[in-house]
């Protein structure tokens, strides 16, 4: 009998888990993101929308916890699969080259502990920056509420912020270019019909979540001064 | 083009080939020429000649694995320049021509590298963790003797095709070699899925994924990262759709 | 001393049937008291050790390659004959015996052939239950195939990787066994002597080729499964580690050679493009179904294939034998090309070889019709070769492929020193003087899944066994005698490498005891090999590093024992004053130029027997009788 725990560690178990955990982070960006378009839309909307998820009270800490769940499990395979890499090849080729042809790999494929750790600090320092940062107060219609959309354009009125911004959400692409068909193939989708279609679409999920993410602190930059 | 008329071009050729006395001894980068080269040398044979030339000199000649010499037995096994049986897709290193270089061309050639391939001497390294996965469940149990009539069992056309893209691996280990990862994913996939698709395999499916997997992974063999190195360098084209029928075999056998 | 072949009595289709119940058995808690020594793990080393293995005796098995599963069957492209009749077009048990017997122009014993004929139906179960992916027609059941010298569609086949399959569906069965500890492997070892201990195999001597290390093993019996000796000819399509040299060491302790000289020369194999050439490419004889072969009907013509018009190309098979046309058996396809090529007719820059031109099949099937036949084999050849066989002819050659030839060895598969049997193409027994395409595969694992079981155990338990430790004092002589030899060969120091020695063996074996045979070329050859022979005891130059890996002390032994196995084929073929399948002696044909042989004189085994160094071999003699079949010339006119 193989226990759960070497049946979850194993490299197949490993990859089920970062492929599930990535898949649930896609998600959450996609919905992150679209709640961020409230920005352009007025100070009330995003504000409203900041104020909705805080009701969710219970349900709230529980998306978060299973948050900070994905993010642990994703950033804990993640790190363990280069260590065990490292270990697996410790002397490298002299010289080393791409195979090309339907080679998968790409800088971004070889990135992905790297853009991976970067995005880790990051999302301490943005829960930071944001969830715990200065807590200023509003009123919408009587309702006392956090003024959220106050604090996004006071940090996005800094240049070093929106550049520093702008090249991590660059680096999200990136990870997202491998991380998002790689998801499917580590959850064992694969199928000559489908996977060309996953593929692509991968590059374009990627593209799109950058973009869209970089477009709002711009955006607020250019417009909000 | 007329043949006979065509100018074929002999060659010279720079060699930079991994040295290493024995599996202790610290290994290094060694220069070599190899004058008149022919185009249509295979790549072991440009080494035969360069060995030639070396136990005439007297020294120690390059010692590489090579059997069958047309690409079936797997026993080749070198990176060239930096790519596993080097730039011709879907070929072993023994049925890489020359003419795929050209004329003052610089060749490096390593060995396989990772943990799981020990070293042995200069180019040959250890490939026994394969016969170890194998033995940990590349079969099916059925006694000699015991077997129904071959016809008792029907095997769509389809699956019988796609259980033979996924035999046809030659063990060679390119996979591994290339793989940044050092993983042997589609080693086993490939003897996991062809099993999987054949009725033939059923009775054992379960514990043999999980058998071979387990074992994959004590043997020192890394992670898989999806990079899709190995399928690009196996030389009968392996895809890594099967590493991830493989990951569906797995999961199917872990939650029953 | 008289060969007894132990063929058992009764009529031919009971023969094996009747033994298997005559033959003693092993129980089934006796078996693991029992070590058996299996050398080789190609189809017949691998089905043996895995079917001994699973039966409960202690199999210890030896490798030479990195893994079995690297055995040089799993080269073997075209497929594997079974009398299964599923084609319902007329095949039988006696058929497949029929034409195996008459494809080895009546040289094989018709008790073995058709014991092979009747297991091959097991074989075919056995490697489905393995999980062999064989072809399938779209009802799910087993899909056949003709091949050359039958008019039955019997054969079996997984894409053009048949051998490879089948071995792995054997290798997988063994590391099976390993897993469960009845099977020990010793990969990277070389069989360097055979130890007989009062006149029964018990032990072998084996290099351990990655330290260099001389180790010594015991056992209750002794399965050489080594393969064949086309090596001998330097450049053939056999792996380059395909040697004779087990097999040698046990001739020398008192094992017959039987029939040295039937070697196949297989018609289409990728021809040679210079000096350096290590080894040579078959191409599956499936080619021949929709290729047609021709030269120039002019001496010397250069002009490239497409300048020479219809009227001036000789489809010269076509021509001769208007029945079967390209489909000849391999032996007279072979023959045919060399006679064109020696007219000077042949064609590529050194004129040897011959046009294998597709383009009438491409007119009338189409391109993509011809791709999904022999797209594998087309980008092959354009691998290799660098030309597109879709725009320009191929050209093949013929190439040393297979040896009919092996140690003689009785019904039992036993040779002539108890207890040292001999299985697959190391053995001489089933394929006459000329093999049948698709037939080694079937006999390989005949011999270690259906007959091996039987008969080791008939032997072990009709013989006592005295307990045999590797300190016994003939271990020690023989293994002292081997570590003699590689210090004698490490010592010579000379000038030239293995590889010219083995060059310049291959090139005496080629033009003088390859294809056409004569009295006085052979001759010659006696004189050349001893000379050869004897330069190479003085002249040959090793990298002295025994207690290495060490791939030129490895070839310097087998080359040794080469430059003596082609004395043998020689003085063979020298003796055998006939034609008979491969062995093509150019003073005896037919006047259309087919092989004629002289049932008379030679319908008999020639099984040699070692006298001692320097010393002739004796002959002796194993009659032929054929009571089943109706002897007759071979004809495919």
């Amino acid at each position: 009998m193989v226990s759960f725990f070497s049946m979850v560690w194993s490299s197949v178990g490993k990859k089920i888990m970062t492929g599930l955990t990535g898949v649930g982070l896609c998600l959450f960006i996609i919905g992150h993101l679209a709640g961020n378009f409230s920005l352009l839309v007025s100070a009330e909307a995003f504000n409203l929308y900041t104020y909705k998820l805080f009701s969710l009270g219970g349900l709230l800490y529980v998306i978060e916890a299973l948050l900070t769940l994905a993010f642990v499990l994703h950033a804990i395979v993640g790190i363990s699969i280069y260590l065990k890499k490292r270990k697996a090849r410790p002397i490298d080729y002299i010289k080393v080259a791409n195979a090309g042809g339907n080679s998968h790999k790409s800088i971004s494929s070889v990135s992905m502990i790297w853009t991976g750790l970067i995005l880790l600090v990051f999302l301490v320092l943005h829960l930071k920056t944001f969830k715990f940062g200065p807590y200023y107060e509003t009123s919408i219609n009587g309702i006392i509420m956090r003024d959220l959309y106050r604090l996004v354009i006071e940090v996005y009125q800094q240049p070093s912020y929106v550049i520093s911004y702008t090249v991590i959400m660059i680096l999200l692409g990136v990870h997202l270019r491998h991380g998002f068909w790689s998801a499917f193939q580590s959850l064992g989708v694969n199928h000559p019909r489908y996977s060309p279609v996953i593929y692509g679409f991968g590059i374009f999920f990627a593209l799109v979540m950058a973009a869209g993410f970089i477009l709002i602190p711009i955006w607020i930059y250019f417009t909000k001064q | 083009m007329a043949r006979g008329i065509m100018e074929k071009k002999n060659m010279t050729l720079h060699l930079r080939v991994w040295r290493q006395k024995n599996a202790s001894a610290k290994g290094k980068m060694v220069d070599y020429t190899v004058n008149d080269v022919s185009q249509d040398m295979s790549f072991l044979e440009l080494l035969d000649v360069l060995n030639e030339n070396l136990i005439k000199k007297g020294e120690d000649p390059v010692e590489f694995d090579n059997d069958c010499r047309e690409g079936i037995c797997g026993m080749c096994s070198m990176v060239i320049n930096g790519i596993a049986h080097g730039p011709e897709k879907g070929t072993a290193t023994c049925q890489l021509h020359m003419r795929k270089f050209k004329d003052g061309d610089t060749i490096t050639v390593e060995p396989w590298r990772g943990t799981a391939f020990p070293p042995i001497k200069d180019l040959v390294v250890d490939r026994s963790a394969f016969d170890q996965i194998m033995a940990a469940g590349g079969y099916t149990s059925c006694r000699v003797g015991a077997a129904a009539d071959a016809n008792a069992i029907l095997v769509p056309k389809d699956m019988a095709e796609k259980a033979m893209d996924a035999a046809a691996c030659i063990g060679c280990g390119a996979c591994v070699a290339a793989c940044p990862n050092g993983s042997a994913s589609l080693f086993v996939a490939a003897k996991v899925t062809q099993f999987a698709f054949l009725p033939q395999g059923h009775a054992e499916r379960k514990q043999r994924v999980l058998n071979m997997v387990h074992k994959m992974d004590e043997l020192g063999f890394g992670d898989c990262s999806n990079h899709g190195e190995c399928e690009a360098v196996c030389p009968k084209e392996i895809s890594i759709k099967h590493i991830a029928v493989m990951r569906r075999e797995y999961f199917k056998a872990a939650i029953s | 001393m008289s060969l007894d072949s132990k063929i058992p009595s009764g009529p031919l289709a009971q023969k094996w049937d009747q033994h298997k119940f005559d033959m003693k058995l092993v129980n089934p808690a006796n078996r693991r008291k029992y070590t058996v020594l299996v050398v080789g793990t190609g189809l017949a080393g691998a089905s043996a050790a895995a079917s001994l293995g699973e039966l409960g005796y202690n199999v210890k098995s030896f490798c030479i390659q990195d893994s079995p599963r690297r055995a040089h069957s799993i080269a073997a492209q075209g497929g594997i004959n079974a009398a299964k009749n599923y084609s319902n077009d007329g095949d039988s048990v006696w058929r497949l015996f029929y034409d195996t017997i008459k494809g080895g122009d009546y040289r094989a014993r018709e008790a073995n052939v058709y014991r092979l004929a009747q297991t091959s139906v097991n074989i075919i179960d056995q490697c489905v239950a393995q999980g062999v992916p064989f072809a399938r027609e779209y009802g799910g059941q087993l899909d056949n195939r003709s091949f050359g010298g039958a008019q039955v569609s019997r054969t079996f086949y997984a894409r053009g990787q048949t051998g490879q399959q089948l071995l792995l569906g054997a290798y997988g069965s063994m590391m099976r066994q390993v897993d469960q500890g009845t099977v020990q492997l010793f990969a990277r070892r070389e069989m360097l002597d055979l130890v007989v201990i009062d006149g029964k195999a018990r032990g072998i001597i084996t290099r351990n080729l990655v330290t260099g290390e001389i180790e010594s093993h015991a056992g209750d019996a002794v399965l050489l499964c080594t393969g064949g000796y086309g090596n001998v000819y330097y450049l053939s399509t056999n792996a380059k580690n395909s040697n004779a040299t087990a097999a040698w060491r046990c001739y020398k302790r008192g094992a017959f050679f039987g029939n040295p000289c039937y070697t196949q020369i297989h018609p289409t194999c990728i021809p040679v493009s210079g000096e350096y050439q290590a080894k040579l490419t078959l191409m599956s004889e499936s080619l021949r179904n929709d290729g047609r072969v021709w030269v120039p009907k002019n001496k010397g013509d250069k002009r490239s294939p497409d300048q020479i018009p219809e009227d001036e190309r000789d489809y010269y098979l076509e021509r001769k034998y208007p029945s079967f046309g390209n489909l000849v058996p391999r032996d007279v396809a072979s023959r045919n090309a060399k006679m064109v090529c020696d007219e000077g007719r042949g064609v590529g820059e050194s004129g040897l070889s011959v046009y294998l031109d597709f383009r009438d099949a491409i007119k009338r099937l189409g391109e993509d019709t011809i791709r999904e036949r022999y797209g594998n084999l087309f980008d092959m050849y354009e691998r290799i070769t660098g030309e597109n066989p879709y725009k320009v002819p191929m050209r093949i050659y013929p190439a040393v492929h297979y040896t009919m030839g092996g140690l003689w060895v009785d019904y039992n598969l036993q040779s002539t020193i108890p207890g040292l049997f001999v299985l697959g193409e190391a053995n001489f027994s089933d394929h006459g003087a000329n093999r049948l395409g698709a037939s080694a595969l079937m006999q390989g694992l005949a011999d270690g899944y259906f007959v091996i079981p039987y008969t080791l155990a008939n032997y072990l338990a009709s013989n006592s066994f005295s307990k045999i430790s590797t300190d016994h004092a003939e271990f020690i002589t023989v293994r002292e005698g081997v570590e003699n030899l590689t210090k004698k060969l490490l010592s010579i120091n000379g000038k030239k490498t293995v590889t010219e020695f083995h060059r310049e063996l291959g090139k005496i074996m080629w033009d003088y005891v390859g294809m056409g045979r004569t009295e006085s070329g052979l001759k010659h050859a006696l004189q050349e090999i001893p000379k050869l022979r004897e330069e190479f005891w003085k002249n040959v130059l090793i990298p002295n590093d025994p207690q290495n890996l060490n791939k030129n002390l490895e070839f310097a032994g087998r080359v040794a024992d080469f430059l003596e196995l082609g004395e043998l084929m020689a003085r063979d073929a020298l003796h055998r004053n006939e034609s008979c399948g491969g062995h093509f002696r150019e003073e005896f044909q037919t006047p259309e130029g087919e092989a004629q042989r002289d049932d008379g004189n030679f319908s008999y085994v020639a099984a040699w027997e070692y006298t001692g160094e320097n010393k002739e071999p004796v002959l002796n003699k194993e009659p032929l009788d054929f009571e089943n079949v109706h002897v007759s010339q071979r004809s495919y006119k």
